[in-house]
């Protein structure tokens, strides 16, 4: 048994700071973004951090027009699921590129996007 | 286990209403003890469905508000928020209820009221039901989350917008058959082509509207059922779930519980896709209804826009999908569309949908999507 390593509020202080990070199952291998209590894969709990390099391809991807409030100033903007080269896959706002060049398949690297005290995944160009 | 029945069902218009979601959940209740032919004192239990009270109308502790404006204050009540899926799993539960023994019969529905706040607001609500953590800081929206899916499914299988204006079309020209129908107007390709893109590669006549209405079903024993001449067997109701997180899902082309709910609710009613004659479901988004109907098992993966696109789920075609015009012409009043499928599922194998009826239908089949994929419930009815 290990205790939870990564709670939300500290994977975005160490995305904040540009640093992502994963956590591994020490029993089977299982990668996964935190927090989560027993590993989906083999329901064990021996979960240790390992950091992710941020570097990913975009597997889909939106251009959001309607934005929620909160978000309206921002549109058009574009989300894209985006799978991290050590496997697991992580959600993000892609920014400083054209939207009209955004596909399927397109290489980017994580930058976190920070708003007053509120840290969002960003992807940019790799 | 004992077996249940649909004795009544009740469904407001569809639109926008002035009453609040309580009262709109009431009035279907009402009309749906009417249709029972049952005295209000024989309910034993009342499950709601509702999501955007509490933001939207500052109005939580709903169950029991709803009994008190049906005049029913001496039975226990429970309220249930699962995003859009709410009150089919409501349903599921007043199912287990009344098959476990525990109740006789039980009032089981929905309501939801959205149109009096802005767009915006709305868009925010309905986000809610997405993680608070990764996905709402990065703006993503519930269009946003089936954009995603669509994307996907055209990279994997060549699935074209045109193909998913289909659905649209199809819906809308169902939906002028239906008089509680929010939308009871043909659209053409063009329309819907052409139309504003709100989460690429979705545009706007890709989505449901945002709609209010209520809707709700009485759930009764063998026993009693027998004693009525219009009961619908409830021959399945399974849950399944799937990840919260858009990136965790495996295939964001597969919607993989709703595979698992169609696998539960055909092995407990012992049928399986090709026993079904009518089927209501979750098209929220035209993709949607692509990728159900190849969840549901009635088209192998990657087949669902061809199905659209030749007209196989139209009324008339080889499965008939959403008679009622379905979310998209019908309306989505989010906590109430559960129990909104059953009405119109109940509707069909009674034979009483009229210019809208498939005809001979005996098996029908609700399936309703909350979330990010994350909950889905599928029911299977049938007249016998």
């Amino acid at each position: 048994m290990t205790e939870r390593v990564i709670t939300l509020k500290s994977f975005f202080e160490e995305a904040r700071a540009g640093r992502l990070t994963g956590i591994r199952c020490g029993k089977c291998g299982e990668l996964a973004i935190p927090p989560k209590e027993f590993c989906p894969a083999c329901q064990q709990r021996a979960w240790g951090p390992v950091p992710l390099k941020g570097e990913g391809t975009i597997s889909s991807f939106t251009i959001i027009r309607v934005a929620p409030r909160g978000h309206a100033g921002e549109a058009p903007y574009a989300v894209a699921v985006v799978k991290l080269a050590e496997g697991v896959s992580l959600l993000g706002r892609v920014v400083d590129m054209p939207l009209e060049a955004l596909t399927v398949g397109l290489p980017v690297k994580f930058r976190p996007l920070v708003k007053g005290e509120q840290t969002v995944v960003g992807f940019g160009p790799a | 286990m004992r077996r249940v029945a649909v004795i009544g069902v009740g469904l407001t218009r569809f639109g926008k209403h002035e009453r609040n979601s309580v009262e709109l959940f009431a009035e279907a209740a009402r009309d749906a003890i009417t249709d029972a032919e049952i005295s209000p004192s024989a309910i034993q239990a009342l499950y709601y469905g509702n999501v955007t009270g509490g933001e939207g109308e500052r109005q939580l502790h709903t169950s029991p508000l709803a009994a008190s404006l049906l005049g029913l204050t001496n039975i226990p009540t429970t309220r249930f928020e699962n995003a859009c899926a709410t009150s089919h799993v409501a349903f599921r539960h007043a199912v287990m209820e009344v098959a476990a023994g525990i109740s006789d019969v039980v009032l089981v529905g929905g309501g939801e009221r959205v149109l009096h706040i802005p767009t915006d607001h709305a868009t925010e609500y309905f986000g809610f039901c997405s993680d608070a953590s990764y996905e709402q800081p990065v703006g993503l929206t519930f269009p946003g989350v089936f954009a995603l899916i669509a994307r996907a499914h055209m990279e994997k299988y060549g699935t074209t917008e045109e193909q998913m204006a289909h659905v649209a079309v199809k819906n809308h020209r169902h939906g002028v058959h239906n008089p509680k129908a929010q939308f009871r107007k043909e659209i053409t390709l063009e329309t819907v082509l052409r139309s504003a893109y709100v989460a690429d590669p979705l545009k706007l006549f890709d989505c449901c509207p945002f709609t209010d209405g209520g809707a709700a079903v009485v759930l009764a024993s063998e026993e009693v059922a027998r004693r009525h001449k219009r009961s619908i067997w409830v021959l399945g109701s399974a849950a399944a779930s799937d990840t919260m997180f858009m990136h965790e899902k495996r295939d964001l082309s597969r919607i993989t519980a709703t595979e698992r709910a169609a696998l539960g609710a055909y092995r407990q009613a012992g049928k399986g896709p090709q026993d079904v004659d009518v089927v209501e479901l979750h098209d929220c988004f035209t993709i949607a209804e692509i990728v159900a109907t190849e969840g549901l098992g009635f088209f192998e993966p990657g087949m669902g826009g061809i199905a659209a696109e030749k007209g196989w789920t139209s009324v008339g075609g080889k499965i008939p999908v959403n008679p009622s015009g379905g979310l998209k012409s019908k309306g989505h009043p989010i906590g109430a569309t559960g129990a909104a499928q059953i009405c119109e599922i109940v509707t069909q194998l009674r034979g009483e949908a009229g210019p809208r009826q498939v005809e001979g239908a005996r098996v029908g089949l609700t399936h309703t999507l909350g979330g990010n994929t994350a909950t889905v419930l599928v029911s299977l009815f049938g007249r016998d």
